[in-house]
């Protein structure tokens, strides 16, 4: 997996539509900083999936606490999160 | 000391049982409770579970052996160089044919052992006896559930087909279909409610802990928890005619992931924390969904719930699973503005008035 930031907020945007798809719903027009959870194109269960592939896809097992708007509420949250993460911080 | 774990008695009729599959091996740790082996007889396939904590150090039988109730089906030792008794591996070097006394004969139909393997000392096989073989093998009187059992006597359809095994899951679902089916009194009752005070309260709850998924469930389940642990009554089974009361509160919660269903389990609910308690219930569903659950995240569900409020179904009534007397059965229609607690439950244990008055109280948020 790409771990260039742009790369990394694509993907995640992608997963986000996905996952919206299945619920019959069109994300295409969330909003980089939308709160994800606000948003209503996807459902807890649907977050709950975004939060595993997200795990799974930059190698990066998360505490539950580490689970927050902070961290992952939006899609430029989620990037900077790797970022940070891989970066040591 | 090492430890034999015995072939169960299944059925009265049946002296022998086949050994169908192996879930561990030699050098496996399985803990009391842990499914070891499937044993077949005629009428059923039986889980067959540890009855201590152990490493196993030698198997007694392979697949597909028939052996006889009672026989010693391996042996669990506390280290993997722990010896065998040199006296006791051969399954048939006990009391012969001696005739059991009536007190000798309950204990070994409690123990499922068969009284050839018991030696005696005189020619009666008596209690004594038997209690003696318990303590020299480390044999304990079984206070867990018995494990449950699936009829194998239907007849194939009269229409070409083909039988296929059915994969760890699908088993699962069976046994506990199987369950409700044939133990249970399960009956349902439904209650509907205004659900914008739990709404109002999950929503307040994620703001002020920044939370990434809604609150709602988890906090409806942790209010079932607190009821539950205010009304232990709830928190039992029937085992053998008697009933048996759970002390800890085993919160199963069903996860859909993909195409498979299971019923996570946060175990000893009753002792966390609100947040502490959201986080384990997070922490299990993430599990479910990367396909990694221990068994203690499976098993031992003692009260139960199940959300279909993402598929907007208006009503679901759940199996219970084995040795659980309620499943609870949430539903939130969209654009209804109304939402429904339902609940399964054995009443065997349960009055319809204990499980409206639980409900009731469930429907409100916490003060």
């Amino acid at each position: 997996m790409n771990l260039d930031r742009d790369s990394i907020q694509a993907a995640v945007r992608a997963k986000v539509i996905e996952l919206a798809k299945t619920l019959g719903m069109d994300a295409s027009e969330i909003g980089d900083d939308d709160l994800i959870p606000a948003s209503g194109y996807v459902d807890s269960a649907a977050i709950l999936e975004l939060v595993v592939w997200y795990e799974d896809a930059y190698q990066m097992p998360l505490k539950q606490e580490e689970i927050n708007i902070d961290n992952l509420g939006s899609i430029n949250s989620m990037a900077d999160f790797v970022v940070r993460r891989k970066a040591g911080g | 000391m090492a430890t034999p774990l015995h072939a169960p008695r299944v059925n009265n009729n049946d002296d022998i049982v086949q050994v169908i599959a192996f879930r561990v091996g030699v050098g496996d740790y399985i803990e009391k409770g842990d499914i070891v082996l499937d044993v077949e007889t005629d009428k059923a396939i039986v889980e067959v579970a540890a009855e201590n904590d152990g490493y196993v150090i030698k198997l007694m039988c392979e697949v597909d052996d028939r052996v006889a109730v009672g026989s010693i089906l391996l042996w669990q030792g506390s280290s993997l160089d722990e010896p065998v008794p040199e006296a006791v591996v051969a399954v048939s070097g006990g009391g012969g044919n001696a005739r059991p006394t009536a007190r000798a004969r309950a204990l070994l139909k409690e123990l499922g052992l068969d009284a050839s393997v018991v030696p005696t000392r005189g020619e009666r096989l008596t209690l004594a006896d038997v209690e003696s073989h318990m303590a020299a093998h480390g044999i304990q009187r079984r206070d867990r559930t018995p494990a449950v059992s699936v009829s194998l006597q239907e007849n194939l359809p009269d229409v070409p087909g083909d039988l296929c095994d059915l994969n760890a899951e699908e088993r699962g679902m069976l046994i506990t279909v199987s369950w409700h089916r044939d133990h249970a009194a399960a009956t349902y009752l439904e209650v509907e409610y205004d659900p914008k005070a739990w709404e109002d309260h999950a929503a307040a709850y994620a703001s002020a802990n920044k939370l990434m998924l809604s609150p709602l469930l988890p906090l409806l389940t942790y209010r079932l928890v607190q009821l539950v642990k205010a009304s232990p009554r709830i928190n039992a089974t029937v085992v053998n005619g008697k009933r048996f009361q759970y002390r800890p509160v085993n919160l199963g919660f069903t996860v859909q992931a993909g195409e498979t269903l299971y019923l996570t389990v946060v175990r000893a609910a009753d002792t966390l924390e609100t947040r502490a308690f959201i986080e384990a219930l997070g922490e299990v569903q993430r599990h479910a969904i990367q396909r990694k659950l221990s068994r203690e995240e499976t098993s031992g569900a003692t009260i139960a719930f199940s959300s279909m409020a993402r598929w907007n179904v208006s009503r679901h009534i759940p199996i219970l699973p084995p040795y659980c007397s309620l499943m609870i059965a949430h539903a939130a229609p969209k654009g209804s503005g109304r939402a429904v607690l339902g609940a399964s439950y054995d009443h065997r244990i349960l009055s319809g008035f204990d499980v409206a008055r639980l409900l009731m109280d469930l429907a409100k948020p916490p003060a």
